[in-house]
């Protein structure tokens, strides 16, 4: 095809706009594409909001203490009622009430060549899941095969058994925990139980329902001495 | 020759067309975009700078109020070894903010080889070996470790931990602090969890410091569980 001069320049021009357009084009679609920084504006400013929300009923809890001093209560009888209130909140202080049951225990079958008998056992990990689903849930105090569970407790797998606050724990593993029992029945569907359910159908992992209970008994923690950790004397 | 021209020209010419009409469209809708974007975000900042304001104030409140307490406390003469009992206990439980040797953990997962950006399981997993390490206090980005600490996923990628969101904007993403035995924590730590954490290409490091941790702003509540009475 050979063109003439006047149709060379033509097409010509006409590429060179062609060009120019497609690069605007795409410029524009990407500004379109990339508003993320609104989205971590808003993550900030939960964040701050939820904060302010905790700090002003921490306060509120200080000005209630101040006002009983005024009035004046008699402070050993305050302090003790506060001592009272942390050793509940350390979990240092055995506990009834509502709850529900969980029972985990390994698989009766034997994995066969072709199969992992990794997954034929429960994990510390599964255990791990389905406490904090539970605390999710608003638990108010849980026990496993008999140990409360504090601030410090690890559920940690050594191999051949799964340490819990320094003890050797086997299966059947049996999580109790005092709490709203539909919350706490709740949580625990949406955090995963049906996913242990399938494997319960594949391997034979034992797992029953979680059984709802009007009063389980949850003895207490073991306080713990702390050799690093001073408390601060000034800000939170 | 004239008529094979014919052809290409009317295509190039209806592209353009095509083209300048998009492109005419789209122009109008991204500074349009562009402007709403841009008033939300001011309005974004304004929100954000009020509650920050806030915050500062309840932060000074909080420590005057400690303070008032802590005078209040000494006026009526409560027995100083209450309160330490009291201190200490709140120190595990988490109301109590506490400081002390520990280490600080750096986890930065924005690299573009990282593959599973950090989950609450592998944060989860990490409180638990610090637990088994012996740590005596923990915070993830500012939020108190505490025994009813729930760390969950909210939508695709904000983690919540004590029922608030933890993810940052900018600056490293995952900063957990930890009090207790320096030497056991750092063992435990670079032992057990740092190298699954690098075979991601996420950078991690771990440095020995004195660290302050912030207390437990959440509540406890007991509305089920009563005291069982000791005879």
């Amino acid at each position: 095809m050979r063109l003439n001069k006047k149709e060379q320049y033509l097409l010509g021009f006409a590429s060179l706009l062609l060009g120019f357009l497609f690069i605007i084009l795409l410029k524009a679609n990407g500004v379109a594409g990339s508003q993320v920084t609104p989205q971590e504006a808003v993550a900030r400013l939960i964040q701050t909001e939820q904060e302010n929300q905790q700090l002003s009923i921490g306060n509120e809890k200080i000005k209630q203490e101040l006002v009983k001093y005024d009035q004046g209560q008699s402070a050993w009888d305050l302090a003790n009622e506060q001592l009272k209130e942390a050793q509940m909140n350390a979990g240092l202080i055995g506990l009834t009430g509502p709850g529900v049951q969980i029972t985990q225990d390994d698989s009766k079958r034997a994995a066969n060549a072709q199969e992992d008998s990794a997954c034929f056992i429960v994990h510390e990990k599964d255990i791990r899941g389905i406490l904090n689903a539970l605390w999710n849930g608003g638990a108010e105090a849980i026990v496993v095969n008999g140990q409360r569970v504090t601030t410090n407790t690890e559920v940690f797998c050594s191999g051949l058994y799964i340490q819990i606050n320094g003890t050797q724990q086997k299966p059947p593993y049996v999580i109790e925990a005092i709490g709203d029992t539909n919350i706490l029945s709740g949580a625990l569907k949406f955090y995963g139980w049906d996913k242990l359910g399938d494997l319960e159908q594949q391997l034979g992992i034992t797992r029953k329902p979680p059984e709802v209970l009007s009063n389980i008994v949850i003895p207490a923690g073991k306080l713990r001495d702390y050799h690093s950790a001073k408390p601060t004397t000034e800000g939170t | 020759m004239h008529k094979t021209l014919a052809l290409p020209v009317t295509v190039v010419a209806i592209a353009l067309g095509f083209l300048i009409s998009i492109q005419a469209q789209t122009q109008k809708n991204v500074s349009a975009a562009e402007q709403i974007s841009a008033d939300r975000m001011t309005q974004m900042k304004s929100v954000l700078a009020n509650s920050l304001a806030q915050n500062a104030t309840l932060q000074k409140d909080h420590s005057s109020l400690l303070e008032q307490l802590d005078t209040a406390r000494k006026k009526v003469g409560t027995d100083p070894q209450l309160l330490a009992e009291l201190a200490q206990l709140q120190m595990v439980e988490g109301t109590q903010a506490v400081e002390g040797p520990g280490i600080q953990i750096s986890i930065d997962d924005r690299d573009k080889k990282v593959l599973y950006p950090l989950s609450t399981d592998d944060l989860a997993t990490m409180i638990n070996t610090l637990k088994f390490a012996g740590a005596e206090a923990i915070s993830i980005n500012g939020q108190r470790i505490v025994s009813s600490t729930a760390i969950v996923l909210s939508g695709s990628s904000t983690i919540f931990v004590n029922q608030v969101p933890i993810n940052r904007a900018d600056g490293i993403p995952y900063e957990l602090s930890v009090i207790g035995d320096q030497d056991t924590l750092f063992d435990y730590f670079s032992k057990l969890e740092a190298p699954n954490l690098k075979q991601d290409n996420k950078t991690v490091s771990i440095a020995r410091k004195t660290l302050r941790i912030p207390s437990y702003k959440g509540m406890y509540t007991f509305k089920n569980a009563v005291p069982v009475i000791v005879p």
